[in-house]
C-alpha cells in the first residue's frame, strides 16, 4: 500500500515537473534563427555583443536606421536627411509624425534625450558611453561632473553607515569639497596623504576617519542634497535637447561626417517614458544614496508589471512578444509601424542553442531557416561548401573586423624579464617576419583576408587605408641586429598571451619567428577573463587582440591608439599620430581628413608598429535559399523588416 | 529519530555556511572584472560605479547582503544576464535539471536492475557477456560523444525526435537516455554482483531444493537482498544526475542549471556562481540527509553510527 503510495506521489511528481518545465509547443514562427549565446542584455545603453544589438536593431529605431545591403544610414523615426548646420556641428532632427511606440503613442523628442541620457548616467551606462562622450558636446564635462559626486556621496554614504572606507574611497573624500570643509573647521581630522600616495597610506588614513565622532550623516545629507540639486541644470548644458514636441537638437563637440551611422546605433535608441516608473529613488531623488541613476533591470521584459510599468514598449518594426531565459525570444509585428502592413514575417523566433553543431543540424532538419554564426571547429569545412558553391545557401560575410596583435610598448620589464618591445624596431621586425597569407591560407583556411592594415579595406567609402608591411625577413634580420639583437641573441623568451581559441595561429606565429628571427617564444595561453586582466595591465610582450569597428568610419579603429585610451592595449604613445588623428578630428573637408587619418594609420602599421594586423575576419552565416531579402554584410546587421520566405 | 535529524538539519546548515564562505572567498579573489562583459576596456570610474551599485566596494558589506538575501531566499542580480535576476534564472532551469535527472534515474533503475538480474542468472552465457559489454561502453563512453551519435540518428538520419532545444514531450528522452547511460550500466554492473552473492547462499539452494520455480526465488527471494547494495547507490545517483547534467545540456540545447554552474564560473559572475553552488550543495546535503534518515528508518540498529 505504502510502496504503490510513494509510485504514485514520484509520477505525479515527475509529471507536474513535466508540466512546468515544458510549454506547450507555440507554432512555428514564419521565420527562425539562432542565437547560441543566448541574449545578454535588452537594455540598449548597456549591450556589447553584435546578437544583442541585433534583437535591438529590430525592436526599436533611432533618428536613422541602416540599409539593408549597403549597412549606410537611411531614414528611421526622424525624417531623413536632418538640418545640418553649416559649421556640421548642430543637427535639427524631425520626428516622424507618424512614429509610433508599440502601444501606440507617439514617438517624440523627449525619449530620445531620455534614452542618450541613459547611455551617460554613471549606474546605467555600459561600454558605449563614449560615443557620447568622445561626440557630444559637454557630455563630458557632465560626466565628469557626475562621477566627482558619486564617488563622493558613494564615501560619505559608506562611512556614515559605519564602513571603513577603501582607499581609492578615502582617496575620494579627501578630495571633495565638504571635507575640505570639515577639515578646515574640526582640528581633530588627520591630514589626509597626497592623492597619488600608496593604497597603504590612503588605508591607514582611512582607519582613522573611523574612529573619529563627525556627524557624517549631516555631511552626506548636505552633500547629497547640492548635487541633486545642480544635477538636471548640468545636464542641459549637453548637447542634446527636445527644443519641440518633435524637434531634436543636437550639438557635437567636434564635426562628425559619420554622425548619421552612429544615431542608427543601438546606444542611440530612444526610451519610452514609462520606464520612469520602474526608476530607483532615494528620499523622492531620481538617483540612489550612492548618485546613481538605476532603473529595475526587468524593464525590457514584454510581461514584466510592477509598479503600473506596463512591459516593454519599443518603436521598431518589431515588438518583443515573448523571451524565456536562454530558450526564445518572440518577435511579433508591431502593428503601429509605419511599415506594419508590408512586413511580410509576422512572426520571428530567436532560438538558443548553446551548442552550434546542434544549430547547425537543425538547420538541416528545417527547424531554422538563418544562422547568422557557424563558429564550429570545422569551420575551414564549411567555409570550403562556401566558397566552391557546393552549398549555395552557405555565405561567408567579410567583416569589419580585425584580428591583431598587440607590443606591449610601455613596460620596461615583464614578468621580471626586459621588454625589448619597447624598441619600435623590435616591432617593426617582429611584423616584417610574419607571413600572414600562410596563417589565413593554409592554417585557419577559413576564407579570412589578409590584413595589412587595422582598417579593413575597401570596407569605408573615401577612405583608403596605407599599403602596410610585406614579409621581409631580410629586414627584419637587419633590424632586429640594428637594435643589438643580432640572429636573436640577447633577446629574452618572448611571451605571447592568447586565449585558448588561438592556439592555430599562435603557434604559427611562434614558428615563424623562432625559424627566421632565431629567437625563443613562450605561448602562454589564459582563459579569457584573465587574458583581459593581463592585457588591461600590460602584463605581456605580444598580446592577441581583435577589433569590430562599430560606424563607418576609420576613427572606429584608430581612436583605440590614440594615448591613454581606454582601449589602449599596447600603451602606444605617438606624438606624431596624436597630432594627425587630432588633426583629422577637426579637418572639415573630407579629402584632407581621409589622407590625415590615412598619414596617422601608415605610422600604425608602416613605421611605430604598436600592433600587427593578422586577418579580418570572415564569418560563415546560413541562409535558406526560400528566404528572400537578408544579405550577407560586412556589420553583420540583420534587419528581418526586410525578409520574406517564397517557398 | 527526531533527535537524528535536527542534528543532522544542523549539521547540513554548518555545511552550507562554510560552502558559502569558501566561495564566496574564492568569488571576491578570483582574478578578473565580474563587469567587464566585451572586448572593451570598461573604464575604472564605470567599474567602480557598478561596484558600488552592488555593494561590493566593500566586500564584508557584499557579503552580509548576500547572505542576508540568500537566506530569504533572493539570490539578487547577475551580470552575465542583467536583465533577469539568479532566481529566476534558478526557477526556469532547476526544474528542466531535476526533470532531466529523475527521468535518467528512472531509465537506469528500469533497464540497469532486469539486466543486471539477467546476467547473473545467465552466468558465463552470451547475455552475461553482452551486458558486460554495454556496461564497459556505458561507463566509458563520454555523454558528448553517446548524446552526439544519438543524436545524429535519431535527430537528423531517421528524423524522429527534434534536433535538440526543449518545449514540448518529444525533447525529452534523448537527453534522459544518454544521461542514464552511465547510471544505467552501473546498476547493471552492482545488480549482477549483488544477485551473484545472493545465488550462491543457502537460502536460495534451499528454496530451490523446496520446490519453488527459480522464477520465483530469483525475483522474490534473491532479488530483495540483491538490491540492497543498488539502493544505497541511488542517493547519490539521483543527486548527482540531478547536479551533473552540464555536458548533456550542452550538446541537446536543454536549458537545465548545468550551464549556468559552468558558465557563470567561466564569465565570473558572482552572484550566479553563489547561488548556484548553494542550490546545488543544498541539494546534495538534502539527498544525503534523507538517504541517511531512510536507512536510520530502515535499520534502526544504525541510527547511532550516524
Amino acid at each position: 500500500m505504502i510502496r504503490n503510495l510513494l509510485l504514485v506521489c514520484a509520477l505525479l511528481f515527475v509529471s507536474s515537473l513535466s508540466i512546468y518545465s515544458l510549454s506547450s509547443g507555440d507554432s512555428r514562427a514564419d521565420f527562425a534563427y539562432v542565437n547560441p549565446s543566448g541574449i545578454h542584455t535588452l537594455d540598449p545603453v548597456r549591450m556589447s555583443w553584435t546578437p544583442d544589438f541585433r534583437i535591438a536593431l529590430n525592436i526599436w529605431e533611432g533618428l536613422t536606421t541602416s540599409d539593408p545591403v549597403t549597412t549606410e544610414p537611411i531614414d528611421g523615426a526622424a525624417l531623413f536627411p536632418p538640418d545640418v548646420s553649416s559649421d556640421r556641428l548642430t543637427y535639427k532632427f524631425t520626428i516622424r509624425d507618424d512614429a509610433r511606440w508599440s502601444n501606440g503613442d507617439s514617438v517624440v523628442a523627449a525619449d530620445f534625450v531620455r534614452g542618450w541620457r541613459r547611455g551617460l548616467e554613471p549606474g546605467t551606462a555600459g561600454d558605449y558611453q563614449f560615443l557620447f562622450t568622445d561626440h557630444l558636446a559637454g557630455a563630458r564635462e557632465y560626466l565628469t561632473w557626475r562621477r566627482a559626486g558619486v564617488a563622493e556621496l558613494t564615501s560619505l554614504s559608506r562611512i556614515r553607515d559605519g564602513w571603513t572606507l577603501t582607499p581609492d574611497q578615502a582617496r575620494a573624500l579627501a578630495r571633495c569639497p565638504t571635507f575640505s570643509q570639515i577639515h578646515a573647521t574640526a582640528d581633530s581630522i588627520p591630514e589626509p596623504p597626497a592623492q597619488d600616495a600608496a593604497d597603504l597610506a590612503w588605508q591607514r588614513f582611512a582607519d582613522k576617519l573611523d574612529g573619529l565622532s563627525i556627524d557624517w550623516n549631516a555631511c552626506y545629507e548636505a552633500a547629497f542634497a547640492a548635487h541633486i540639486s545642480e544635477m538636471d541644470q548640468r545636464f542641459t548644458k549637453v548637447g542634446v535637447r527636445a527644443s519641440g514636441k518633435r524637434e531634436l537638437t543636437v550639438r557635437l563637440a567636434r564635426p562628425c561626417p559619420y554622425f548619421l551611422d552612429i544615431t542608427a546605433f543601438p546606444t542611440l535608441l530612444p526610451c519610452h517614458e514609462s520606464i520612469e516608473r520602474l526608476r530607483e529613488r532615494y528620499r523622492k531623488a531620481p538617483i540612489t544614496a550612492e548618485g546613481l541613476v538605476v532603473y529595475d533591470p526587468q524593464w525590457t521584459k514584454p510581461d514584466y508589471r510592477r509598479n503600473g510599468y506596463p512591459g516593454l514598449i519599443s518603436n521598431g518594426p518589431y515588438r518583443l512578444a515573448d523571451w524565456r531565459f536562454k530558450r526564445r525570444a518572440r518577435l511579433g509585428v508591431n502593428r503601429f509601424h509605419r511599415t506594419a502592413d508590408a512586413i511580410a514575417c509576422r512572426t520571428v523566433d530567436m532560438v538558443v542553442y548553446d551548442n552550434v553543431s546542434a544549430a547547425i543540424m537543425a538547420y538541416e532538419a528545417g527547424d531554422l531557416d538563418f544562422l547568422p554564426t557557424m563558429d564550429v571547429p570545422y569551420d575551414h569545412e564549411i567555409a570550403r561548401l562556401a566558397q566552391s558553391g557546393a552549398r549555395p545557401d552557405f555565405h561567408l560575410c567579410q567583416t569589419f573586423a580585425t584580428y591583431f596583435l598587440s607590443f606591449n610598448c610601455v613596460s620596461a620589464t615583464v614578468g621580471g624579464k626586459p621588454n625589448p618591445f619597447i624598441d619600435p624596431r623590435v616591432r617593426r621586425a617582429f611584423s616584417l617576419a610574419v607571413d600572414k597569407a600562410k596563417i589565413v591560407n593554409n592554417v585557419l583556411k577559413r576564407g579570412d583576408r589578409v590584413a595589412r592594415s587595422f582598417v579593413p579595406a575597401g570596407t569605408i567609402a573615401g577612405y583608403e587605408p596605407p599599403i602596410g608591411l610585406r614579409r621581409d625577413v631580410p629586414e627584419a634580420r637587419r633590424l632586429l641586429a640594428e637594435a643589438g639583437y643580432e640572429d636573436g641573441r640577447g633577446l629574452p623568451p618572448i611571451e605571447l598571451l592568447y586565449v585558448t581559441a588561438d592556439e592555430r595561429i599562435c603557434q604559427a606565429l611562434a614558428r615563424m619567428w623562432e625559424r627566421d628571427l632565431g629567437v625563443r617564444v613562450e605561448l602562454r595561453s589564459k582563459e579569457s577573463k584573465t587574458f583581459a586582466e593581463d592585457k588591461a595591465n600590460h602584463r605581456y610582450m605580444i598580446a592577441r587582440g581583435n577589433w569590430y569597428g562599430d560606424y563607418h568610419d576609420p576613427t572606429t579603429f584608430l581612436d583605440c591608439l590614440i594615448t591613454g585610451n581606454g582601449n589602449n592595449d599596447s600603451g602606444y604613445s605617438g606624438a606624431a599620430y596624436d597630432v594627425l588623428m587630432s588633426r583629422a578630428s577637426t579637418a572639415a573637408d573630407p579629402t584632407e581628413r581621409a589622407e590625415l587619418l590615412q598619414g596617422a594609420e601608415r605610422i600604425l602599421v608602416e613605421e611605430d608598429c604598436p600592433i600587427l594586423p593578422i586577418l579580418h575576419y570572415a564569418q560563415p552565416i546560413a541562409i535558406k535559399p526560400y528566404v528572400k531579402g537578408l544579405h550577407a554584410n560586412a556589420r553583420l546587421r540583420f534587419p528581418f523588416c526586410y525578409v520574406s520566405i517564397e517557398r | 529519530m527526531t533527535t537524528l535529524l535536527v542534528r543532522r538539519l544542523l549539521l547540513g546548515a554548518m555545511t552550507i555556511g562554510c560552502i558559502y564562505t569558501i566561495t564566496f572567498t574564492m568569488v571576491i579573489t578570483i582574478p578578473g572584472n565580474p563587469f567587464q562583459q566585451s572586448q572593451r576596456n570598461m573604464p575604472p570610474e564605470a567599474e567602480q560605479a557598478l561596484r558600488v551599485r552592488y555593494s561590493m566596494d566593500n566586500d564584508w558589506l557584499y557579503f552580509w547582503e548576500f547572505l542576508d538575501g540568500a537566506i530569504h531566499l533572493d539570490f539578487g542580480p547577475t551580470f552575465t544576464y542583467s536583465d533577469w535576476t539568479c532566481n529566476q534564472i534558478i526557477a526556469e532551469a532547476l526544474p528542466v535539471s531535476i526533470l532531466i535527472g529523475l527521468l535518467a534515474i528512472l531509465i537506469a533503475v528500469m533497464i540497469g536492475v532486469p539486466v543486471g538480474v539477467l546476467a547473473a542468472v545467465k552466468r558465463g552465457g552470451w547475455f552475461d557477456f553482452a551486458s558486460l559489454a554495454f556496461v564497459l561502453l556505458g561507463i566509458s563512453l563520454p555523454t558528448f560523444v553517446a548524446g552526439t551519435a544519438l543524436l545524429i540518428v535519431f535527430g537528423v538520419y531517421l528524423p524522429i525526435t527534434p534536433v535538440g532545444g526543449w518545449g514540448t514531450l518529444a525533447h525529452l528522452p534523448l537527453p534522459a537516455i544518454t544521461l542514464s547511460l552511465p547510471f544505467t550500466a552501473y546498476i547493471a554492473r552492482l545488480t549482477r554482483v549483488g544477485m551473484l552473492d545472493v545465488l550462491g547462499s543457502e537460502f536460495v539452494r534451499a528454496a530451490l531444493a523446496k520446490g519453488l520455480s527459480p522464477r520465483t526465488v530469483v525475483w522474490k527471494h534473491a532479488f530483495k537482498v540483491a538490491f540492497l547494495p543498488v539502493l544505497s547507490y541511488l542517493g547519490p545517483a539521483t543527486a548527482q544526475a540531478m547536479t551533473g547534467s552540464f555536458v548533456v545540456e550542452k550538446v541537446f540545447g536543454v536549458p537545465g542549471l548545468g550551464q549556468h554552474f559552468v558558465n557563470a564560473a567561466l564569465n565570473l559572475d558572482p552572484g550566479l556562481i553563489m547561488a548556484t553552488v548553494l542550490v546545488y550543495s543544498t541539494l546534495l546535503v538534502l539527498f544525503n540527509t534523507v538517504i541517511d534518515l531512510l536507512y536510520a528508518w530502515l535499520d534502526p540498529r544504525i541510527t547511532g553510527a550516524l
